[in-house]
């Protein structure tokens, strides 16, 4: 709740007003009349403020802040008129469960008031001199302006005023804000990346301290996407940060992706890196993706209209199998390889907004090694039969290692005998559902989304996939068996 | 020959000084925040450069491309120095 008054602030009854049985934290910022600034003595300064915006703004900050630390209630005056030495200006108290939260919130209002609520102040010297602060020559050249922020950057030929104009239009998703997802954040954020999204549902834990490097030992307990974006925001208040403190799921995947100049893959696991991907690939969204093995790491860009795709990298093995190799979780890692491998996520990512990138064809996984500082690109040829981003003509052999190795391809027979099944009919482009390409139970969806395929699946129960001619549908029914969907099916074809 | 639009102006802080007055009603063909600053430059002497302005459209925070509409309440924020 925001304020504005011209009548001097009574911090006491303000603070009485926040009281909640719950509330095991108040956090209360005062902002005083001090007789100084910048080396001048002053007497008294005069507030002025857009009562109407300013209302409307206060709020907007207020209930931002309530919303992006959860448990926290926001209360904020602002004084107007003339104010002498030692007068408050500005009280914001938030109380909260716990501290840590009630700390992010007071200062990331007090931040967002001087960054943007429409107040002005007139700073009084002795005699008849005064000066609206801000508003000097000195304030000017020295202010945190685009021009003077990314002044070293945007006089690069290849940035330049266009570029940065790019970066400021860019929406990037961060997927874990972790080893890689920090060090990658904070870059993209400094350039100047004008809307981040942290996506995290985890908590900051003493032993990741020494890798993600945007947490400091008081963060331990708090929301990894919270905690960072207070952070990135502090680092460069001119780009819009937020935080998606829960877990990315099929049920949010397209919201977060969809709209995106690009998404990061931080993540430290095979079916976030799925998800991801896929959701990328049907968005029309390019993927950066990297992943570390103790002083290795391993860097690919998937651009969603280019064959060669996760699938063709990983093809017919599972999630499961791959996370018994590779599960970060708890894993032996040298600090320095996440923060290579993320700066080098930010670095592509960059790239990939400035058009720098040097066409290449097949794309490349890039290997990093810190123990004898090598580099390694390794050609990624796409999988002509790949069912996501290939043209199966003929079924690949079946995997009978797996541990449910039923049919995949069923005949209409079989179909019957199963009892009650979902049937979804997977379309071309222009192909509409009827009785040739599907049966009358069947709901339709379009060729490339697997996001909806996979929540299907997840649902449990049989599904049975068809398609014109039963060969994608075959294809992508055995990839998702092969990714443990042990009900999953398709009719014909294969 | 371009529309002209009637809009209401109001001035806060360095720049309420610098025009002299509070509020303006101004009948313009400025298209734009960017155009109607502009011209404020060369009227009434205004000296901040307008790089550093923000702009509210009907007191809500626009940009300073926003197409002009007859009637719009237009302030230019110089700025802020809360807190």
């Amino acid at each position: 709740m925001f304020e504005l008054t011209g009548q001097p602030i009574d911090s006491t009854a303000l603070r009485a007003r926040l009281a909640r049985p719950d509330a095991g934290a108040c956090v209360v910022f005062e902002g005083w009349v001090r007789n100084h600034h910048a080396g001048k003595p002053v007497s008294r300064l005069e507030y002025e403020a857009f009562d109407e915006l300013a209302r409307f703004e206060g709020e907007a900050i207020t209930s931002e802040a309530e919303q992006e630390h959860p448990g926290c209630t926001v209360l904020c005056v602002h004084r107007t008129g003339s104010l002498g030495i030692g007068e408050l200006a500005v009280w914001i108290g938030v109380v909260s469960p716990h501290r840590h939260a009630a700390f992010l919130a007071c200062r990331q209002v007090i931040e967002e008031i001087k960054r943007r609520l429409p107040v002005w102040k007139k700073e009084h010297h002795s005699g008849n001199l005064a000066e609206w602060v801000n508003c000097t020559t000195e304030s000017v050249a020295g202010r945190l302006a685009p021009e003077n922020y990314y002044a070293r950057q945007a006089s690069l030929p290849e940035v330049g005023a266009a570029g940065q104009a790019r970066l400021a239009e860019a929406s990037v998703l961060v997927v874990g804000a972790g080893g890689l997802g920090c060090p990658a954040a904070l870059y993209l954020a400094t350039s100047g990346v004008g809307r981040l999204t942290l996506a995290d549902a985890g908590k900051v834990e003493v032993s990741n301290l020494h890798r993600q490097i945007l947490f400091t030992a008081d963060d331990v307990g708090a929301a990894k996407a919270t905690v960072a974006a207070a952070r990135l925001r502090a680092q460069n208040p001119l780009v819009k940060i937020e935080a998606h403190a829960s877990d990315v799921t099929p049920a949010n995947v397209r919201a977060l992706v969809t709209g995106r100049t690009a998404v990061l893959d931080c993540t430290d696991n095979f079916a976030t890196r799925f998800l991801l991907h896929d959701a990328c690939r049907s968005a029309g969204v390019p993927l950066v993706s990297a992943a570390v093995y103790r002083f290795e790491g391993e860097l690919n860009v998937f651009r969603p209209d280019a064959p060669g795709c996760l699938h063709c990298l990983w093809s017919g093995r599972a999630p499961g199998e791959l996370e018994a190799v590779a599960n970060c979780a708890g894993a032996p890692v040298f600090g320095p390889a996440v923060g290579v491998l993320g700066v080098l996520q930010a670095a592509e990512t960059l790239k990939l907004i400035l058009d720098l990138v040097p066409p290449r064809n097949p794309p490349a996984t890039r290997l990093v090694n810190l123990l004898d500082l090598s580099t390694q690109a390794i050609e990624r040829p796409a999988d002509p039969a790949c069912p996501v981003c290939g043209n199966p003509v003929s079924a690949p052999p079946q995997r009978t290692d797996l541990p449910d190795s039923a049919p995949v391809v069923l005949t209409a027979e079989q179909l019957a005998a199963l009892g009650p099944v979902r049937i979804v009919a997977l379309l071309e482009p222009g192909e509409t559902l009827d009785a040739s390409t599907a049966p009358a139970a069947a709901m339709a969806l379009p060729m490339g989304d697997l996001v909806s395929v996979r929540e299907l699946a997840a649902q449990g129960g049989p599904l049975v996939l068809t398609c014109r001619h039963g060969l994608r549908s075959a294809a992508l029914a055995r990839l998702f068996r092969a990714e443990g969907f042990r009900r999953i099916y398709s009719l014909g074809g294969g | 020959m371009t529309a002209s639009r009637q809009l209401h102006i109001k001035f806060f802080a360095v720049l309420r000084e610098q025009a002299g007055v509070s509020t303006l009603a101004v009948t313009t063909s400025a298209r734009t925040p960017t155009e109607l600053y502009a011209e404020l430059v060369a009227t009434r002497g205004l000296t901040l450069p307008a790089a550093l302005l923000r702009v509210a459209i009907n007191d809500r925070y626009t940009t300073m491309d926003t197409p002009l509409s007859p009637g719009d309440r237009v302030v230019f924020i110089p700025p802020v120095a809360g807190g």
